[in-house]
């Protein structure tokens, strides 16, 4: 999942300044679990923007439907379309990729060209929970796991070094940057000592292969899963929400 | 290993010499009087001078030219401090080739502390390689004419390469395998970071074994109070011990110019006596000492040793 946290008020006040007439979208995928751009977040900021003087109109996507999965998320632009194109701005509570999404399908499918606003600071991939997550993976496209006992330095080492500890390790094993982290090379080592691999430690690991990153990274696949329910769900809204959906339901 | 000798300081490693190193550290100015006028005074008293390279992260002078300058106004040698943090490996390998084409006979190849310990922590931090594959990167450029593609270098640099080494890392073994890493690539000589309790530096030469490269051990007598408690505070994997600190933080309250000097002076040659007397006794190829900024202990200092 890709954790992230709402912005300042102040600094979205900031971008919607001279812009009246407001979309707040949500996203019902990562924003949602985090709580960024849940329904209940979509309210609240509308509630926020309309104290600030505002005219607000609301557009929750719902559980599982995300921001940046634009074939879905596409569906409820178009059935706003006339929202759209009469607002000033549209402000997308998701990670940057729902908010690039969104402008870009907004540009080049809808024709409908408006100030899209970022309501989060994404934060990385990261795993665990219920409570505590933490980034393991920078999605770098060349993963080095395998030579390093399962756990990835270019991550969670704070300098992302590929041959061992730097020289700043902090009593209890914990990161020079930061005290609060563990020492990312002290486990790989103490990894290595239960897997029987220490002498493997001793051992220079190549620079990584960071031409594997080349960014924008665009990224294909022949069998896209879920366009029968975007079928579905086109049919659906139709019928169910008729000419103004109310996507509160 | 090559056999190829190309400065002074890499001659007195190799004879057995007792060796002595300075260092120097560039600021943020548009010039690089002060080093060059420490460089002076140092001169004579030690082989080579380490010259730092944005020390704790706080951008300074480039440490290349630094270097250029002080070595081409006083001749004393120096040992061209790089840092993996702010450059990528191909900055780092045209830096290499320009340290060799302006002179430079030493480069001690280093991670660098994080950016964010420094005066610009919103920088972007690199480390696109690590301080054993900048080793690896020197040595194939010197020895093979190569860089880490294979790409030809046409007229190699001369100069040898050292790495840096953590006596007092809180996880010892995983230190110690790093700096087995950089034996393993060619690493020509060590130098530790500073190391004020000798038990400390018997555990690490005890869990390094022996090995064939020869190691500088660094020690850190402070010219005030304000330096011995800022590493005390703020220098990753180096304690400063109490009794030293107390005896310099004494030395604050003195106030004729002349007589706090002649202490702080007292305090170091009584806490480094014993010191270096035990030093004399470890694997230790010779001492660096980083003492910015305070030349005239250095001469005492080296007496302890004698």
């Amino acid at each position: 999942m890709i954790a992230q946290e709402k912005k300042p008020i102040e600094e979205i006040l900031g971008y919607l300044e001279g812009k009246k007439k407001v979309v707040v979208m949500g996203c019902g995928g990562c924003a949602t679990f985090y709580h960024t751009g849940d329904t209940k977040a979509v309210n609240a900021m509308a509630e926020t923007l309309t104290k600030e003087g505002k005219d607000v109109f609301k557009m929750p996507l719902p559980f599982s439907i995300q921001a940046c999965d634009i074939e879905k998320s596409g569906v409820w632009l178009e059935k706003n379309r006339k929202e759209l194109e009469n607002r000033d701005a549209v402000l997308v509570l998701s990670c940057g990729d729902g908010v690039q999404v969104v402008t870009e399908y907004m540009d080049e499918k809808m024709e409908i060209t408006k100030a899209v606003i970022p309501g989060n600071d994404a934060l990385g991939l990261v795993g665990g929970g219920p409570k505590k997550f933490k980034e393991t993976c920078q999605s770098c496209g060349m993963c080095e796991l395998g030579k390093t006992a399962g756990i990835c330095p270019l991550t969670s080492c704070g300098k992302g070094l590929m041959n061992g500890p730097c020289g700043g390790v902090r009593e209890g094993d914990k990161c020079e940057i930061d005290e609060e982290k563990d020492c990312a090379w002290v486990k790989i080592y103490k990894r290595m000592e239960k897997l029987g691999e220490v002498a493997k430690f001793e051992q220079m690991l190549d620079p990584h292969e960071w031409s594997k990153m080349k960014r924008p990274r665009l990224f294909e696949i022949e069998e896209p899963i879920g366009m029968d329910v975007i079928g579905a769900m086109k049919g659906m809204m139709t019928v169910k929400f008729g000419p103004k959906p109310k996507l509160d339901e | 290993m090559g056999d190829e000798i190309y400065s002074d300081l890499m001659r007195d490693l190799k004879s057995g010499n007792y060796v002595f190193t300075g260092e120097l550290e560039p600021e943020k100015a548009g010039d690089v009087n002060e080093p060059i006028e420490m460089a002076r005074e140092l001169k004579g008293m030690v082989v080579a001078c380490n010259v730092t390279d944005n020390p704790q992260s706080f951008a300074y002078v480039n440490s290349m030219a630094a270097s250029y300058l002080i070595q081409k106004e006083t001749g004393m040698e120096c040992v061209y401090q790089l840092r993996c943090s702010d450059r990528n490996r191909m900055a780092l390998l045209s830096d290499v080739l320009g340290a060799g084409a302006l002179g430079l006979k030493n480069v001690l190849a280093l991670a660098g502390d994080h950016v964010s310990l420094g005066d610009t922590p919103d920088a972007k931090p690199v480390f696109d390689l690590d301080s054993t594959t900048l080793i690896k990167l020197i040595r194939t450029m010197v020895e093979e004419g190569k860089d880490l593609g294979g790409n030809e270098i046409h007229n190699p640099p001369k100069l040898h390469v050292g790495g840096a080494a953590a006596p007092g890392a809180a996880h010892l073994k995983a230190e110690v395998g790093k700096v087995k890493r950089k034996i393993n690539v060619g690493v020509e000589y060590l130098q530790t970071q500073v190391v004020y309790y000798t038990d400390v530096l018997d555990r690490f030469f005890d869990e390094l074994g022996k090995v064939d490269v020869p190691i500088l051990v660094g020690i850190f007598p402070a010219r005030t109070f304000g330096q011995a408690d800022f590493f005390d505070k703020y220098v990753a994997g180096v304690d400063v011990p109490p009794d030293y600190l107390e005896a310099m933080r004494k030395t604050k309250a003195i106030k004729d110019k002349e007589k706090k000097k002649e202490e702080v002076d007292r305090v170091n040659i009584e806490f480094f006596t014993g010191f270096l007397e035990h030093l004399k006794g470890t694997p230790a190829a010779g001492c660096h000492m980083m003492a910015v900024g305070y030349p005239r202990i250095i001469p005492p200092l080296k007496k302890l040793m004698e």
